[in-house]
């Protein structure tokens, strides 16, 4: 992770991010677009989820709440207050990042997995319940919709830049937008002494202290963070599905489905929760015909990557490259 | 007021039940460390089979109750043996173990979803009637519940604390390495734990079948309840579980009668996350 970025890293970087700025010109395709809008999103979910499970070792399983935060967040204060899309999702960023930090305070004194684990997953519980109960400001169970769409406008030297339904173009391109500025932060933050103060402390909590590391604040700084980009994401879903029930923006699947993609994909890599995003984006997709079998799926995949892949996709080059390089990789 | 008791005492009954699920929580996170996450659906797959043996196949209660949690026992032994055996030795055990059994539950519970579908399924009372004790009435069924409770926690009381197996286990919980050096079977302790614990959960789920209606689904919520048990009585401790299941039983009945049924869970979980906040070793013990 400490790696010097060379060369050829920068190149692929390019490359891969040329290669998504083409697409919706070589291929022409409203359907396509939307899987891939909805990989982006997934995908800025498992980086966040990533950055405080995979990097700093905090092994949280109710990151589900934030989005659902800033998802009910930016549309509320859109539907009520009449604001900008373009600003309520940035409120709504930092509302779910305050609400990472007020039940961060007390999980991140605990020590022990287990508590975490559990507290994670019954805050995110109340956060649905409560979502669904107070109907009277989110409509519960009924679903609530005239969420505002982001206002088009005009750009110089490209034309008009419009958000509907019918055209996914701009959608995409604020998505790929929203990644990118996702990954850098993450990166740029990984790669500071942050980076090294967080993974000081996963690999070893008690000598990363006594070398003078503030565990508890590094910890809250990486948890707010997380929560700011999950909370992010949750706002964009908002307003591009413009219709959030407690379910499908606070559920209980969307966490599995994460967990799913940071373990196929690999955890504690930069590349992993983003490869395990659209492969499992595009893998739920081509089995729509047997919508039964998705979840099954997913159970099926986290046990089996978790058993015989513990290190996940991203790293599965490794075991093709000579044994040498792989030694000074580590 | 005569209301207001027989909601406490309500309580007590389905917090009995909790017990005996929280109980299995605790016995597996004591002895091997793991926090099982795919509990509640041993909870779901022991409701199936109650109700199939009983209402499709005509088993009297008696006989069927027993042969389904001998099967949870065995299949509970199945899945430590097939995932959780496997992954311990691992430098990231903690976290493997977690994630698997939650992939564990999500698969569970899909599987039944596919092969028994979705529609809710119910158990006829094994007791019909309703007992009247000094004005208040209570209906056999869930006298019987507690009764089934007070044995099963009786029965374990005794097996952990004049068994050798009972004995075994509480050697390799307080120090694995020490027991494997005195000749006590670790994994073997480890499997038949995993399988007690299953059955633990299959039992609730035989009781609570007749009231809470049978369905895919239904061992999520009650993992949640297992879980606010666990905490308040400290994790990992069995006679801690026994008291934080009542306690929530009754924390949860006083609850719904100051707000409504909608916040019984909010209640819960607020409960649980005040306790981690003030006292993370639970309610009644130690700090470690």
């Amino acid at each position: 992770m400490f790696k010097p970025l060379t060369l050829r890293t920068y190149l692929l970087v390019a490359a891969l991010i040329a290669l998504a700025l083409a697409l919706p010109h070589v291929i022409d395709d409203s359907y396509l677009l939307h899987l891939m809008i909805l990989s982006i999103i997934f995908a800025i979910f498992a980086s966040a989820w990533n950055l405080v499970t995979g990097f700093a070792g905090l092994k949280t399983f109710g990151h589900h709440a934030f989005f659902g935060i800033g998802a009910y967040a930016s549309a509320l204060l859109g539907i009520n207050l009449g604001l900008s899309p373009w600003l309520t999702i940035w409120l709504a960023a930092v509302i779910a990042a305050l609400a990472g930090v007020f039940i961060g305070t007390p999980i991140l004194r605990i020590r022990s997995m287990p508590h975490v684990a559990i507290v994670t997953l019954a805050f995110a519980e109340i956060v649905r319940i409560t979502i669904s109960n107070l109907q009277g400001i989110t409509r519960g169970e009924l679903g609530l919709w005239g969420i505002p769409a982001f206002e088009g406008f005009m750009l110089p030297l490209i034309g008009e830049v419009v958000f509907n339904p019918s055209v996914k173009l701009w959608y995409y391109y604020l998505a790929l937008g929203l990644l990118l500025l996702s990954i850098g932060l993450i990166a740029l933050m990984m790669r500071s002494k942050v980076g090294l103060a967080v993974v000081a402390m996963r690999d070893g909590e008690d000598a990363a202290e006594s070398l003078g590391i503030n565990l508890a604040r590094f910890k809250l700084l990486v948890f707010g963070v997380s929560a700011f980009l999950v909370g992010l994401a949750g706002a964009f879903y908002a307003h591009y599905v413009s219709i959030l029930t407690p379910m499908a923006a606070v559920g209980p699947d969307l966490i599995i489905l994460v967990i799913a993609m940071v373990l196929v994909g690999g955890l504690g890599t930069f590349s992993g929760p983003i490869i395990g995003a659209f492969v499992l984006t595009f893998l739920g997709e081509s089995l729509r015909v047997l919508d039964d079998y998705r979840l099954l799926i997913y159970g099926a995949l986290i046990i089996l990557s978790i058993m015989f892949m513990p290190r996940g996709l991203a790293t599965i080059g490794s075991f093709f490259r000579r044994r040498p390089a792989e030694a000074r990789a580590d | 007021m005569t209301i207001f008791l027989e909601q406490i005492i309500n309580g007590i009954i389905i917090g009995s039940m909790y017990a005996l699920i929280g109980s299995g929580i605790a016995l597996i996170y004591g002895t091997m460390r793991v926090l099982n996450l795919a509990h509640g659906e041993f909870y779901m797959m022991g409701g199936y089979l109650v109700f199939f043996l009983v209402v499709a196949y005509a088993v009297p209660p008696w006989l069927a109750i027993p042969i389904a949690i001998a099967a949870i026992f065995v299949l509970g032994m199945l899945v430590q043996r097939l995932t959780i055996a496997y992954l311990l030795p691992r430098e990231e055990w903690a976290f493997a173990t977690i994630a698997a059994t939650l992939g564990l539950s999500i698969f569970l519970q899909n599987l039944a979803l596919i092969l028994f579908g979705e529609q809710f399924q119910s158990i006829p009372y094994y007791l019909p009637g309703v007992v009247e004790i000094a004005g208040l009435r209570l209906p056999q069924q869930r006298l019987l519940m507690l009764v089934v409770a007070v044995i099963t926690i009786a029965i374990m009381t005794f097996v952990l604390a004049k068994t050798r197996f009972g004995w075994a286990l509480r050697a390799t919980s307080q120090d694995k390495d020490a027991a494997a050096v005195v000749g006590i079977p670790a994994a073997r302790i480890y499997t038949l734990t995993f399988g007690i614990a299953a059955a633990l959960g299959c039992i609730a789920a035989a009781m609570l079948a007749p009231i809470y209606a049978v369905n895919p689904w239904m061992g999520m919520p009650v993992l949640f309840k297992g879980f606010v048990v666990v905490i308040l009585g400290g994790l990992g401790s069995f006679p801690g579980a026994i008291v934080g299941g009542i306690l929530l039983g009754i924390v949860e009945a006083v609850g719904v009668q100051v707000t409504s049924s909608e916040w019984r869970d909010v209640i819960a979980f607020g409960l649980m996350i005040l306790v981690i906040w003030v006292r993370p070793w639970g309610l009644f013990g130690k700090p470690r």
